[in-house]
């Protein structure tokens, strides 16, 4: 962790490092966390090799800063796969069984109230099924939106378009 | 070598400043304390991050911004732009949260969010905002939500109870998430820290998971803090942009 931010600061003229740090932090992502305030630490100290313009300098920084960032991305992205997957594992595990829950739960307390023992209850465990197998698969396959959303035409393009629109 | 394990001795609310009105028991307690102490942080945080309004951002000032710009990324992408003016609510719950579950790791401290009852309140406010919200914003025409489109007259007799149903599911699931994420997390760091303490040197072993299980924790109140506030978005954005 120490020698990380050394790295870093070490390159004055990171741009002509920018492809090998680029491969180092690949490597090292998860160890770096947060590469924008360590460049801004840095700034002092290289203030001799450049035209007195602090602020431009440091858009400048956070530019580069920025785009690292984001090349960085795919590194990290298998990890947050993974706990993407946790999450919604956890979320479809609870969307089922509660709806089954609820449903049955509110089915028996209709037929306390209406005396209409056993309907009310076999009619919503079954309604309460189809409810959960409905959120599953809307948390499944990103149609998170509307509860009865679905246009016509664009039905299938939205399955496949807002598949990766992520809601864990 | 009789250590008593006792994990869910953690949940129980203790009365900090007894307090009745009428019949109705409204003591201070620790779990209303906890809940105070995260809205003071936050305000904290906040505030005195804001105070300075440097344009180079110092310490304080990144977090507050950074959580600013979070949620409101988060609004912008899931409700669109309709949705601004409800950023103020999302990022009171998310931050609120957020702030709950990271106090409750802190140990002999109490996890709000443990309790069915706050995340459910929560979960009732987000459900209850956003029928209020849709009906403003649409009128009776709302009630459309229910009904999917391009679906022969028959099958709606039975599609339409069941749209109901997982819509009235909402206000469940999004509080039984979170609450059971949190108990079932803190419940085994008991266990776990209860073997350690109750099984001398090999404890070490327990104790190891117990890190692990911490950082698991960290993660989970994260992660949990940010379904929430999403689950939240993606309502909204259901009862906004209504087809």
């Amino acid at each position: 962790m120490s020698e990380n931010p050394a790295g870093h600061m070490n390159s004055p003229k990171g741009v002509a490092l920018t492809g090998f740090e680029a491969l180092f932090m690949v490597r090292r992502a998860p160890a770096i966390l947060l590469p924008v305030p360590v460049s801004i630490v840095a700034l002092p100290r290289m203030s001799e090799s450049r035209p007195p313009d602090p602020l431009a300098r440091l858009g400048e920084k956070i530019d580069k800063a920025r785009a690292e960032r984001v090349r960085r991305q795919p590194a990290v992205g298998d990890r947050s796969a993974m706990q993407q997957g946790l999450g919604l594992g956890v979320r479809i595990g609870i969307e089922l069984v509660v709806a089954i829950v609820v449903a049955t739960g509110l089915g028996w307390a209709i037929d306390r109230w209406f005396g209409t023992r056993p309907w009310g209850m076999i009619v919503l465990f079954f309604l309460g099924v189809a409810a959960g197998m409905l959120n599953v698969y809307r948390a499944v396959t990103g149609v998170s939106g509307p509860v009865g959303f679905r246009p016509p035409d664009v039905g299938a393009a939205a399955s496949e378009g807002r598949s990766d629109d992520e809601d864990c | 070598m009789a250590i008593e394990i006792r994990p869910l001795e953690q949940f129980t609310i203790e009365r900090l400043i007894p307090l009745h009105i009428g019949s109705v028991d409204v003591s201070y307690t620790n779990a209303a304390f906890l809940m105070t102490v995260a809205v003071v942080l936050i305000t904290a945080l906040i505030m005195l991050g804001t105070r300075k309004r440097a344009l180079v951002p110092g310490r304080w000032q990144s977090l507050a911004e950074m959580s600013y710009e979070f949620v409101a990324d988060m609004v912008e992408t899931n409700v669109g732009h309709g949705g601004r003016e409800f950023f103020p609510f999302v990022f009171t719950l998310f931050m609120f949260i957020l702030f709950a579950n990271f106090l409750g790791l802190i140990p002999y401290s109490y996890t709000v969010t443990s309790q069915i009852i706050v995340t459910f309140a929560l979960a009732a406010v987000v459900f209850i905002g956003v029928t209020i919200v849709g009906i403003v914003k649409h009128g009776f025409h709302f009630l459309r939500l229910f009904v999917p489109q391009g679906v022969p007259a028959p099958l709606l007799l039975l599609l339409v109870p069941i749209e109901l149903l997982s819509y009235c599911i909402r206000p469940f699931t999004l509080s039984i998430r979170l609450f059971a994420n949190m108990l079932a997390g803190h419940t085994m760091l008991a266990i776990f820290g209860g073997f350690a303490a109750s099984i001398g040197l090999l404890g070490v072993f327990p104790l190891g998971i117990n890190i692990l299980l911490v950082a698991l924790e960290v993660l989970v109140a994260a992660l949990q803090a940010y379904v929430f506030a999403i689950l939240t978005c993606l309502y909204l954005s259901d009862a906004i942009n209504l087809h």
